[in-house]
């Protein structure tokens, strides 16, 4: 087994690593892990498809965490409002399919405990127990959630075709923001500020490998996360290989010479733009089922600020890096959310994580580029092929010598 | 509250014609091999103002587009939507009421002002440097929380001015530091794409000066007093003051608009302030240097300018700057560690509006935000809503802006630095 193959067999090891983890693992704070394990992988899917965006084709969007948002709020909006009903209700929107009612909840904003009680819970009052009412598939949402996520990612990168560097952060910045102001804003429709609540994952809860698994246990949503991840990473994987990656690296490098050279700028830019942000969506969607609410503030610039430098002080041109360095700074920033006493003054890490979390991403930029996970990999990868440079250089220089 | 359908047809018209004028209208400039560079500005404003009628002219003559050309269809699809508006909504506050508009529009222009200040420092550091700066709102927080902690919290009862020079000499030293340890490696061609390094390490710059501070002050709001009373002044006479009125914190003219004092002051030291950087520039040898950095390094770097040392001095100046502006409305707002961020936001949208790297184009396109997010407020009638959406109405200037005219208001080509990649 020679160097090179150390990355790939350390990937492996790895994945089996947290393949099995949940199953051997079963100390006190087991959810505490698991939730942090979750989450980790949330941010890993974000800055592994940022980091394609970012590094591979050199797009700056700071717009990642919006689409996240779509993702997040339309399974959100599907499971909230639109429901199967048996029976007509005659008060709201619906739609006969089959023997089924498609129902279209309205709208009623925050009040709903007890002013104004929508049209179906009215029904359902009316009926009395009598009438059973299907709530949509979450798998469904999360579906419809990733496609939309796919279709604004089009838009977006149909309007930022002739943007570039500041310009298209500057830009996507404004439609992150543009989002977040009309979740805020649209009260009736996304409960504003107070956010929206969604079903779990599995609401029925689910059977596995002969175990049935609550609703509300960690183990069903940590291996759909780690599923997610690992596909986004597949499909990454196999992206950067293809010359679809050659050729938005091409478009990263020099977007007019990529264009003279017979690639069609045009469609990888959008391409891109579209498959990450589906990525982006699929995670978000998968989030907020497992977190079961999504808030305006899931968007704010703040968090894309997170991802950002988890991207980068993972190695913004290395996707797999990126992911890594994701986990692991999610695991490092929740481990430093203790405060401690230095003689009288308690120093309160909950804040401080987060400015040693500024400095380093910072100091990164400044004196490794690529991150720092990043040359780890490339130096198992690369190693064999700078000794052969070397060594070919050496021998090229002695020939030369020799000739002259 | 329902909106009448016909306010809605009409905005669908022109929103109809605008795409529709702004696609073909460029194509047909391309075809005719003209200059493109306006005319999707130009074909999207003449088919919202004028419909189909307007277009047919513009494509059967295709004339130069000159700068006459530019700017009345802007206004006049400007014109148009407010005409449908009031048509619309007779009885809204901002069509019925005079004082109100009136109140709106001198807030609007004041307010407008003082951002323009702001994005002034942006612009500089951008026509420098080439990159835009996205710890702005960070400069600008911390401004007015060295101000808030020398004038109220440290010396109270001290002089005002005391507390903004601090401001500015601490943020002037923090941007200078920060260039000299951060950004000198964009220069020398060891990092392959310095804007985006730009962007980066200043948005590390920005999460880490925005914790910092919430780790040290603490995340409470905080608000300094007021820097300075108006003299009671009432005239034409005391017994019927309808020209000017003032009180210690606020200022009545002509019986309807109220100016509060805070805001007045900011705006009147930011104008103060802007004719000393225009002195500065235009009639000192380190202003002129400056503006002869940023026409072309190479040229400025021959005639004995060190280019380096100008990098420093615009990145410390345009911090400082938006220092100033933070110092001087910390009597005015409520200050937290994250107060900046809609500052910031406001600041690029202003400095894509003007035209990165113009000057007045700043100051200019801060008077227009300024207005535009006055009428927002205004006149969008569910009064909570309107308030949520403030963010949105600058963020929707910068999308139409970067969409039909991305050089802005007074934008121009810029030669050498990390200008040439973008």
């Amino acid at each position: 087994m020679s160097r090179q193959h150390t990355p790939q067999l350390a990937g492996l090891v790895l994945i089996a690593f947290f393949a099995v983890f949940p199953f051997v693992y079963s100390a006190n704070d087991y959810p505490y892990i698991m939730h942090l394990l979750i989450t980790g992988f949330f941010y890993a899917i974000l800055a592994s498809s940022w980091s394609m965006l970012a590094g591979y084709a050199g797009q700056f969007s700071f717009g990642h965490m919006g689409f996240t948002g779509i993702g997040a709020y339309t399974t959100a909006l599907f499971c909230h409002y639109i429901y199967l009903s048996p029976e007509a209700t005659n008060l709201c929107t619906e739609y006969a399919i089959g023997d089924q009612f498609l129902i279209f909840v309205n709208p009623i904003g925050v009040t709903s405990s007890t002013l104004s009680q929508d049209c179906l819970r009215q029904a359902l009052s009316a009926w009395d127990g009598s009438v059973q009412v299907t709530a949509m598939p979450v798998w469904l949402g999360i579906i419809l959630g990733t496609v939309m996520g796919g279709v604004f990612g089009l838009l977006i990168g149909l309007l930022v075709l002739p943007l570039r560097a500041a310009y298209l952060a500057l830009f996507t910045l404004g439609f992150s923001e543009i989002l977040r102001a009309a979740i805020s804003a649209e009260i009736a429709i996304t409960r504003g500020q107070a956010g929206i609540e969604l079903p779990y994952l599995f609401d029925q809860g689910i059977t596995l490998f002969g175990r049935h698994f609550d609703k509300t246990d960690k183990l069903p949503p940590y291996f759909v996360m780690f599923f997610l991840l690992l596909t986004c990473l597949g499909i990454l994987a196999w992206l950067a290989k293809s010359k679809f990656g050659l050729f938005v690296r091409a478009l990263r490098e020099d977007q007019d010479a990529a264009a003279a050279l017979g690639v069609n700028t045009t469609r990888y830019k959008v391409l891109v733009f579209v498959i990450t942000s589906m990525m982006a969506a699929a995670a978000g969607a998968v989030m907020a089922h497992y977190v079961r609410i999504i808030t305006p503030n899931n968007l704010m610039i703040l968090q894309m600020s997170l991802v950002v430098a988890m991207a980068v002080i993972g190695g913004v041109e290395n996707f797999v890096a990126a992911a890594i360095g994701a986990i692991i700074i999610e695991f490092t920033l929740e481990l430093l959310r203790n405060s401690f006493e230095v003689g009288d003054i308690v120093i309160d890490m909950t804040i401080w994580r987060l400015v040693i979390f500024g400095v380093l991403l910072m100091i990164t930029l400044r004196f490794s580029r690529n991150g720092i996970i990043s040359p780890i990999i490339n130096h198992f990868l690369r190693g064999h092929v700078a000794k052969e440079t070397v060594a070919k250089r050496g021998a090229a220089a002695e020939s030369a010598g020799g000739s002259s | 509250m329902e909106f009448p359908n016909i306010f809605w047809g009409v905005i669908g018209w022109m929103i109809f014609w605008a795409v529709v004028g702004s696609v073909i209208t460029r194509r047909l400039y391309l075809h005719k091999d003209l200059d493109t560079s306006n005319a999707a500005f130009v074909g999207s404003m003449l088919g919202a103002a004028m419909g189909p009628i307007g277009l047919a002219a513009l494509w059967l003559k295709t004339p130069e587009l000159t700068n006459r050309l530019l700017v009345w269809p802007a206004v006049g699809a400007v014109t148009l939507i407010a005409a449908a508006f009031a048509f619309a909504d007779p009885s809204n506050n901002c069509v019925a009421n005079g004082s109100f508009v009136a109140s709106q529009i001198s807030n609007g222009i004041i307010l407008g002002i003082i951002y323009g200040f702001m994005a002034l420092g942006l612009t500089l550091i951008f026509s420098i440097l080439g990159i835009v700066s996205f710890a702005h709102g960070e400069f600008y927080m911390i401004g007015g929380m060295v101000a808030y902690f020398v004038t109220t919290v440290w010396f109270p009862g001290i002089y005002p001015i005391v507390g903004i020079l601090a401001a500015c000499l601490v943020t002037f030293a923090l941007g200078a530091a920060f260039e000299r340890m951060f950004l000198t490696p964009m220069y020398d061609g060891k990092i392959e794409r310095p804007v985006e390094y730009g962007i980066l390490v200043t948005f590390g710059l920005a999460f880490t000066l925005q914790y910092f501070i919430q780790a040290t002050v603490g995340a409470n709001p905080v608000k300094a007093r007021r820097f300075f009373d108006f003299p009671r002044l009432r005239l034409p006479t005391a017994e019927d003051p309808w020209l000017i009125k003032t009180s210690r914190g606020n200022m009545e003219l002509f019986d309807t608009i109220s100016i509060s004092n805070p805001r007045f002051v900011a705006a009147v030291a930011c104008v103060l302030v802007l004719l000393a950087l225009l002195y500065f520039l235009h009639r000192t040898w380190t202003g002129k240097a400056l503006r002869a950095v940023s026409l072309d390094r190479e040229a400025a770097a021959i005639a004995g300018i060190n280019p380096d040392r100008m990098n420093m001095l615009a990145f410390a100046l345009g911090g400082m700057i938006a220092a100033l502006a933070g110092s001087l409305l910390v009597q005015a707002f409520s200050w937290l560690p994250q107060v900046g961020a809609i500052p910031a936001m406001r600041s690029f949208v202003i400095v894509v509006l003007g035209g990165l790297g113009s000057l007045p184009g700043a100051f200019l396109g801060g008077i227009i935000v300024g207005l535009v997010e006055a009428t927002g407020t205004g006149c969008v009638p569910d009064a909570q809503k309107a308030a949520s959406y403030i963010p949105a109405y600058g963020m929707i200037v910068l999308t139409l802006t970067l969409l039909l005219r991305p050089t802005g208001l007074f934008g121009r080509r810029f030669s050498g630095g990390a200008h040439g990649k973008f």
